[in-house]
């Protein structure tokens, strides 16, 4: 892929977002949207499938953590986790208010920009993985866009889609047996075409 | 198309090690091929959608970085956080919680019927009353009368009774010497100068139950003191209940004024009342019988002297006995009138009841009447907070209603495929 991942992947820096760092203030808010913008706007969008509404979303997200800074709480998360449940809570808002279901289809203009950026292995792996992810229930791709774009812990996963702990293992574990299963399914089909 | 390895696939369900391997994968503490595995997944998802559009990033930061400057630049004083405007969750108690308050000062209240208040307002009821040739008032500055009379009154009561002080003065001395001695002495600072005036008081004292005895033993010590006695006492003290004593006593008018100061003293005033009743006829009467009378026996002592016969002197020596008589009786007329003047009759009532001991400002009655007002405040609070807590559990429920409310709508667009 010719275009940088619009976030680190690195978990391991530990930033504003992991974190906790005391009062949330002008600099911190600047840092965390530094650290966690682009991760935000990425789920928003994966989850929306507009890059219009998931910037509204974004924003929004952002809006309201700064809002309720003053009630954020360190040992109920970090700020990433507050901010990707709040982010969650926007587009579930969103997607209701357009009576609209969580879909997996990005514009056409996004994939073919995607498309003409990236070299052919990675098309043919990562439409693969673009297809069984589509293929998910809304659910399960929930979970599994916000551990990868979210970044979260399983805790903080919890948290965010407001179950236990063990019950967003299981609902994790579920969703990446399907997503590898689906993975397999368009790899042999893709043998056989 | 490489095929992508993923761990753990097949079980029913993730154990801790998948999960912690999982997590030390996406943490990039992982090594090997699974490790491997999972990051590439990750970053293919990630890789799927577009970047953010760079003129949004940069408004968006923008936009954050000017709110933060400008948060920064008017950092609110944590000891003035108070005073900054209520959001309306805050506002909605507040009003809340003063009409509850309000309800419950209502509910409460020492004005309403059957219910005490913290310090009782001394229920005055004074004996004033105006009888025709009755002069009456209150004394000014006891502002225990619930219907007070004119200060013209007032006035008149006093300049009146330093007649009747003056003239009972010289009515006693008259008294003494003898009968024409005991015009009133005239020309006195009051209204009525040359008047003979009968003083007459009752005074009603507040006491504790347990004070009662020694209130009243206090009063009989006072009216000793004053150059008075006591004509009558009763003094009733019960176990539970009201405790009463009643007294009656006979001072001197000319220190009328003094002992009713000095018996404000030994309690709080309930209740207070004076009268004046001019009896200058009446003793104008009995002087003058007693005048005659004297006369009569100056003229039948002249005419004894004169007399020749034996028969004339015997009817006078009878008729100078007869007068004799009425002399005594004028005498005795006349002194009754003049200690009437002389003296003052005071009733003194003490009653003893629980509500009766808050006046005053000693330090039991304050601490007495501190603690009633912390009692009613206690009541007040909890009928506020008895209504406070049905609304307060009202609120949260509605405000958990809602939220689940809205969670499950948005959990909703998740489960409708």
């Amino acid at each position: 892929m010719s275009r940088s991942v619009p976030s680190s992947d690195e978990h391991a820096q530990p930033g504003v977002a992991r974190a906790w760092p005391g009062a949330l203030d002008g600099e911190a808010f600047e840092a965390l949207f530094r650290e966690c913008g682009a991760d935000v706007h990425a789920y928003a969008i994966s989850l929306l499938g507009e890059r219009t509404a998931a910037e509204d979303v974004t924003a929004l997200a952002f809006e309201r953590l700064y809002r309720s800074r003053a009630r954020l709480d360190h040992r109920r998360g970090t700020p990433r986790a507050w901010l990707f449940a709040i982010a969650r809570n926007a587009a579930l808002d969103e997607l209701r208010r357009r009576r609209r279901q969580p879909r997996y289809e990005l514009e056409d203009e996004l994939a073919a920009d995607r498309d003409c950026a990236e070299a052919l292995e990675h098309v043919e792996r990562r439409t693969a993985v673009h297809d069984a992810l589509a293929a998910l229930p809304p659910r399960e791709r929930e979970v599994v866009l916000l551990k990868f774009h979210g970044q979260l812990s399983n805790s903080e996963l919890a948290r965010a889609l407001g179950i236990s702990e063990s019950n967003a293992g299981t609902r994790l574990h579920r969703a990446l047996t399907r997503l590898r299963e689906g993975c397999l399914q368009a790899e042999r089909q893709e043998e056989i075409a | 198309m490489k095929v992508i390895p993923f761990p753990g696939g097949g079980s029913a369900g993730p154990d801790e090690a998948w999960l912690a391997e999982l997590e030390a994968a996406l943490n990039g503490d992982g090594e090997g091929a699974i490790a491997d595995s999972w990051r590439e997944l990750r970053q293919d998802v990630r890789a799927l959608v577009p970047p953010i559009a760079p003129e949004f990033e940069r408004e968006l930061g923008e936009r954050i970085a000017e709110r933060g400057a400008r948060a920064a630049s008017k950092q609110p004083d944590r000891r003035l956080g108070w005073l900054r405007p209520p959001g309306r969750l805050g506002a909605a108690a507040s009003v809340a919680a003063i009409g509850a308050v309000v309800a419950a000062v209502v509910i409460a209240g020492p004005w309403r019927a059957g219910t005490a208040g913290p310090i009782e307002a001394p229920s005055n009821q004074p004996a004033v009353s105006s009888n025709a040739g009755r002069a009456e008032s209150s004394t000014a500055g006891r502002a225990e009368s619930a219907h007070p009379l004119p200060q013209a009154s007032n006035e008149a009561f006093r300049a009146a009774k330093s007649a009747t002080a003056e003239g009972s003065a010289s009515a006693s001395a008259g008294a003494a010497s003898n009968a024409p001695a005991l015009a009133p002495a005239a020309g006195g600072a009051g209204l009525a100068p040359g008047r003979v005036q009968q003083l007459a008081a009752s005074i009603t004292l507040a006491a504790t139950p347990g004070d009662v005895q020694e209130t009243a033993d206090r009063v009989s010590r006072l009216a000793v003191s004053d150059g008075g006695f006591v004509q009558s006492s009763h003094v009733q003290v019960q176990q539970s209940g009201t405790s009463e004593a009643s007294l009656d006593l006979s001072l001197p008018s000319a220190k009328l004024s003094a002992a009713l100061a000095s018996l404000g003293q030994l309690a709080p005033v309930r209740a207070e009342s004076q009268s004046l009743q001019d009896i200058t006829n009446t003793y104008d009467a009995a002087r003058q019988r007693l005048g005659d009378a004297t006369a009569e026996r100056q003229a039948l002592l002249h005419a004894l002297s004169r007399a020749t016969t034996e028969g004339q002197i015997d009817s006078l020596h009878e008729r100078i006995s007869q007068n004799r008589g009425a002399i005594a009786q004028a005498q005795a007329a006349l002194q009754t009138v003049s200690r009437h003047a002389s003296t003052a009759q005071v009733e003194v009532t003490v009653l003893g009841d629980a509500h009766t001991g808050s006046e005053g400002l000693t330090l039991h009655r304050g601490l007495h009447d501190a603690g009633r007002v912390l009692v009613v405040t206690l009541v007040v609070l909890l009928i506020a907070a008895a209504l406070l807590l049905p609304l307060a559990l009202l609120a949260v429920a509605l405000a958990t209603a809602r939220r689940t409310w809205r969670r499950y709508q948005r959990e909703r667009v998740l489960d409708t495929r």
